[in-house]
């Protein structure tokens, strides 16, 4: 979400229950100004917030040259103190899918992650259960990367890669029609590329270099894990992922305007399967 | 064009010609290609332009004309950056002009996309119909009280609790409960809150219905208490299965399939189903317990509000065991295991149910039992009103309420907040059914139960005993009694504002709902709302609940086992065994035939 609607958040995210108060959207409004500016971001957006026990993770990211691959990530407490968020280490990236206890809010805050004897998401053989330690700041860093490798999402043609490979927001946007936004092909993940360009660029008949290198969401399984909904007055498009309750993408229709935020425990949900029905999609 | 700048070309070539022959009036062969070869900026302009005009073999357009327009675009809106997306540019023009001239869609208007909602809301945004002059004395009549239903109002708080609906959702909402009460029987309306589906979401309200539409739905509630037992029926279905084995074996005689053994031999009678479902407890009546509300439901703005039916203690249970989210068609069937009774609409009510007896809760002290519930004791005498701490169900403001300070509505132990929902036991009721009459109940079932109950569970005692009523804490108990489940604290507390102390509100925020917030001004205004997926949050992830174990068909005997043949040396140990006593060998006339068969047998095997 960018620093001009943090203002209107009803109007975007309220189809989600879930806005910034009054209160935050201000102090957001401003706090992340002063932030652009202190490190020279081209752009800053909001990222979310992830609810803790005590008190909530307030997360955003700005870019200087590639919006892509540039993202810088800074968190608060209090909307106004940033401090950078730091690069997802290895180990928190493995350790955080095994964490089921919920954020505390203070980042300094050690947790001991149980790995199970036969655990296979981490390789290696152990004999025993074994205890491993992990910081609330770096759980957080690993959790924002996951979601955002999962599940970020931007309309088709939001962004532009230049011919010198630098990824840029494209400023001759002009949104998806109505019709197109309800095509799940219409909207790309945002995070680097994971498959061949050729094959991303082959999913449609009418590819462009610049705007088709990035993976479409249609490659994502189970079949219906992505929740397409246009609201009653065909204005906007809402794009939400089953895997991460939270999270919502939405788009204004025929203009440039799109974003997501995350609101949530920052837990992904893997009942998925159960969730959809087995018979019905 | 290009045929004239050919002309133009080759005259003005023409007139170089002449000029040359003027100055130096000789004639050299080949003068006339030298003359053409010397450069000249206005032939090379002219050739290149002439390149540029060449039209496509394709498209018949020319590159030109492309170029001109394109940056006739590009100056007309002066773009930021304008090189990094000229390609981009170019092809927007370019796909400009292959649109079909002779488009004939395009004389057809397609309306705009809100025109179908913009129709709805105006249905709406009319003044009601006037109601029909009635005998009735309009004080009787006794609308819903409608002045707690500012929606608006009610935005502005959730605005500031940092949650909220969009705004015509909520004019809409206002507007439509407008309509509701006139046409329903409601005597107290409220928002609920919103569940989100894959396909469409559910706005839901609240009601209470009038005195006599409780009645009116109750009379004939002690026939569906009491469901004819079906003891006959069963038994003449196993007549039925007994009759078409005998005739399965009487055909096997007929047409010599029994030919293998000498005598017709019975099938074996059908395996009985030793499994006995558990008395199911009776569903409670409309107006109490978890049927004390009506819940009113609709997809969204412009949409009619549909009444759910009331919700059965089954339905609650399965609730409790699947995890499936909602798609936003009351119609759509619930595949999961255990199988849930009913459709979605059925498992919303159930799902809606859960979470109003979890999450409904206000400040300390805003509502009091009344002086009159207070000595309820005498209920008990009546077995199945014997729940123990469940006489209080009812309650009302306090009028002397004293606003709790913001300091101790924030306060971390949330013990100035207190439940207002009854609590559901286990059973699927909030008050306990004895099921006495048959002594089996399902007490393995119910302790499975147990484990992923609401957040009260502390409260309950493992069951020592058979017909130990399960209790649940009484209304109004503070949260701070809840326990964590999984160590989840159950409710987080927030400060709406760190700033101005003076407007702040508190806001509880459950955890183990997520979605399920409450908010209150400095005590005096508070609102429970609900706005999510309508699912429990899990600390591990769900795992649907196994099989039960496959049973026994028939009581294990020597029948049904299967065992070694006897080696030949076991027969003759048998034989000599069963030696007939010589006074008996005339009388076992039948035993004598294996026995010689066998004693031939032996001889061969001596032969041998």
């Amino acid at each position: 979400m960018n620093l001009n609607s943090i203002l209107k958040s009803l109007d975007s995210c309220g189809y989600f229950g879930h806005i910034l108060s009054t209160e935050e959207g201000i102090v957001l409004h401003n706090s992340l100004l002063i932030l652009q500016n202190e490190n020279h971001f081209r752009q800053i957006f909001f990222w979310g917030k992830i609810l803790g026990v005590e008190k909530d993770y307030y997360i955003a990211y700005g870019y200087s040259r590639d919006i892509l691959y540039g993202k810088v990530y800074y968190y608060s407490r209090n909307c106004t103190d940033w401090g950078l968020l730091p690069k997802p280490t290895k180990n928190g990236l493995v350790l955080t899918p095994l964490c089921t206890s919920k954020f505390q809010g203070d980042p300094s805050l050690v947790i001991d992650v149980l790995i199970d004897k036969d655990e296979i998401l981490i390789p290696g053989k152990r004999k025993q259960p074994e205890l491993r330690k992990l910081k609330e700041e770096d759980r957080l860093a690993s959790t924002v990367y996951q979601i955002m490798d999962e599940a970020g999402v931007v309309p088709r043609g939001a962004l532009f890669r230049r011919p010198d490979g630098i990824v840029v927001e494209n400023s001759s946007f002009e949104g998806l029609s109505t019709l197109e936004a309800r095509e799940i092909k219409s909207f790309l993940h945002f995070r680097p590329p994971t498959r061949k360009q050729n094959s991303n660029l082959l999913t449609r008949d009418d590819f462009n270099y610049a705007m088709d290198f990035l993976d479409p969401l249609d490659i994502d399984l189970p079949e219906g894990c992505w929740i397409i909904q246009i609201t009653p007055a065909e204005d906007m498009a809402i794009v939400k992922s089953i895997h991460w309750p939270g999270l919502l993408s939405y788009h204004f229709c025929k203009t440039p305007k799109h974003g997501f935020i995350y609101f949530g425990h920052g837990k992904k949900s893997l009942d998925a399967p159960f969730m959809l029905s087995p018979f019905c999609m | 064009m290009t045929p004239v700048i050919n002309d133009k070309q080759t005259s003005s070539i023409r007139q170089n010609h002449t000029c040359f022959k003027m100055i130096t009036d000789y004639d050299l062969q080949g003068e006339d290609d030298g003359a053409v070869q010397i450069p000249n900026s206005e032939t090379e302009f002219i050739n290149a332009k002439t390149y540029l005009q060449m039209a496509s073999a394709n498209t018949g357009d020319n590159l030109y004309d492309h170029l001109t327009e394109v940056l006739n675009k590009i100056l007309a809106e002066r773009p930021e950056n304008v090189i990094d997306f000229f390609e981009e540019y170019s092809r927007k023009v370019k796909e400009r002009r292959f649109k079909p001239m002779t488009d004939h869609l395009e004389d057809m208007y397609v309306p705009p996309g809100r025109f179908d909602l913009a129709n709805k809301m105006l249905l709406l945004l009319k003044p009601l119909p006037p109601s029909e002059p009635s005998t009735v004395d309009p004080d009787d009549l006794e609308l819903a009280d409608m002045s707690k239903n500012n929606m608006l109002e009610l935005l502005y708080y959730l605005e500031h609790c940092g949650i909220g609906l969009p705004r015509t959702e909520m004019f809409f909402v206002m507007l439509s409960i407008r309509k509701l009460i006139h046409t329903e029987p409601i005597a107290h309306i409220r928002f609920w809150g919103k569940i989100f589906g894959t396909l469409k979401d559910y706005l839901v309200v609240e009601c209470e219905l009038k005195e006599e539409e409780y009645i009116k739905r109750n009379e004939s509630y002690q026939d569906q208490v009491e469901p004819p037992i079906s003891v006959e029926e069963n038994q003449a279905e196993d007549s039925r299965i007994r009759k078409a084995l005998d005739a399965i074996a009487k055909q096997q005689q007929l047409y010599g399939e029994g030919k293998t053994g000498k005598y017709p031999r019975d099938l074996p009678t059908a395996p009985k189903i030793q499994y006995e479902e558990a008395p199911e407890a009776p569903a409670e009546p409309s107006g109490v317990g978890i049927n004390k509300k009506v819940y009113y439901v609709c997809n969204g703005v412009g949409d009619p509000w549909i009444q759910l039916p009331d919700a059965t203690p089954k339905q609650i249970r399965v609730a409790r065991q699947i995890y499936k989210s909602f798609t936003g068609n009351l119609e759509e069937p619930i595949c999961t295991y255990p199988e849930f009774p009913g459709k979605e609409r059925e498992f919303l009510r159930a799902q809606i149910a859960r979470i109003s007896a979890g999450t409904q809760i206000c400040p300390l002290g805003y509502y009091t039992f009344g002086a009159a519930e207070m000595g309820e004791g005498e209920e008990e005498e009546e077995p199945e009103e014997a729940a123990g701490g469940e006489t209080k169900t009812s309650y009302k403001p306090n009028p002397k309420y004293d606003p709790p300070p913001l300091k101790d509505l924030l306060d971390g132990s949330v013990s100035f907040w207190v439940h207002t929902a009854a609590y559901i036991l286990p059973q699927g009721r909030t008050n306990w059914w004895n099921p006495s009459p048959m002594p089996d109940v399902n007490d393995e079932e119910m302790d499975e139960e147990l484990g992923e109950e609401e957040e009260q569970e502390e409260q309950e005692k493992p069951k020592a005993e058979r017909m130990e009523p399960e209790t649940g804490p009484p209304l109004l108990t503070p949260l701070s009694e809840d326990a964590s489940v999984e160590a989840v604290p159950p409710w987080s507390v927030r400060c709406s504002s760190g700033i101005i102390d003076n407007f702040a509100m508190a806001v509880v925020r459950s955890n183990l709902w997520p979605g399920a917030y409450c908010f209150s001004t400095q005590g005096k205004i508070f609102q429970n709302i609900y706005l999510g997926y309508g699912l429990k949050y899990m600390e591990h992830n769900f795992s649907p609940l196994p099989l039960p174990p496959v049973q026994q068909e028939y009581p294990i005997g020597p029948e049904i086992l299967e065992m070694t043949d006897p080696s030949g040396a076991d027969e003759e140990k048998w034989r000599i065994d069963h030696l007939p006593k010589p006074k008996e060998v005339v009388l076992a006339g039948e035993e004598a035939e294996p026995e010689e068969a066998g004693e031939e047998e032996e001889e061969e095997e001596d032969e041998d």
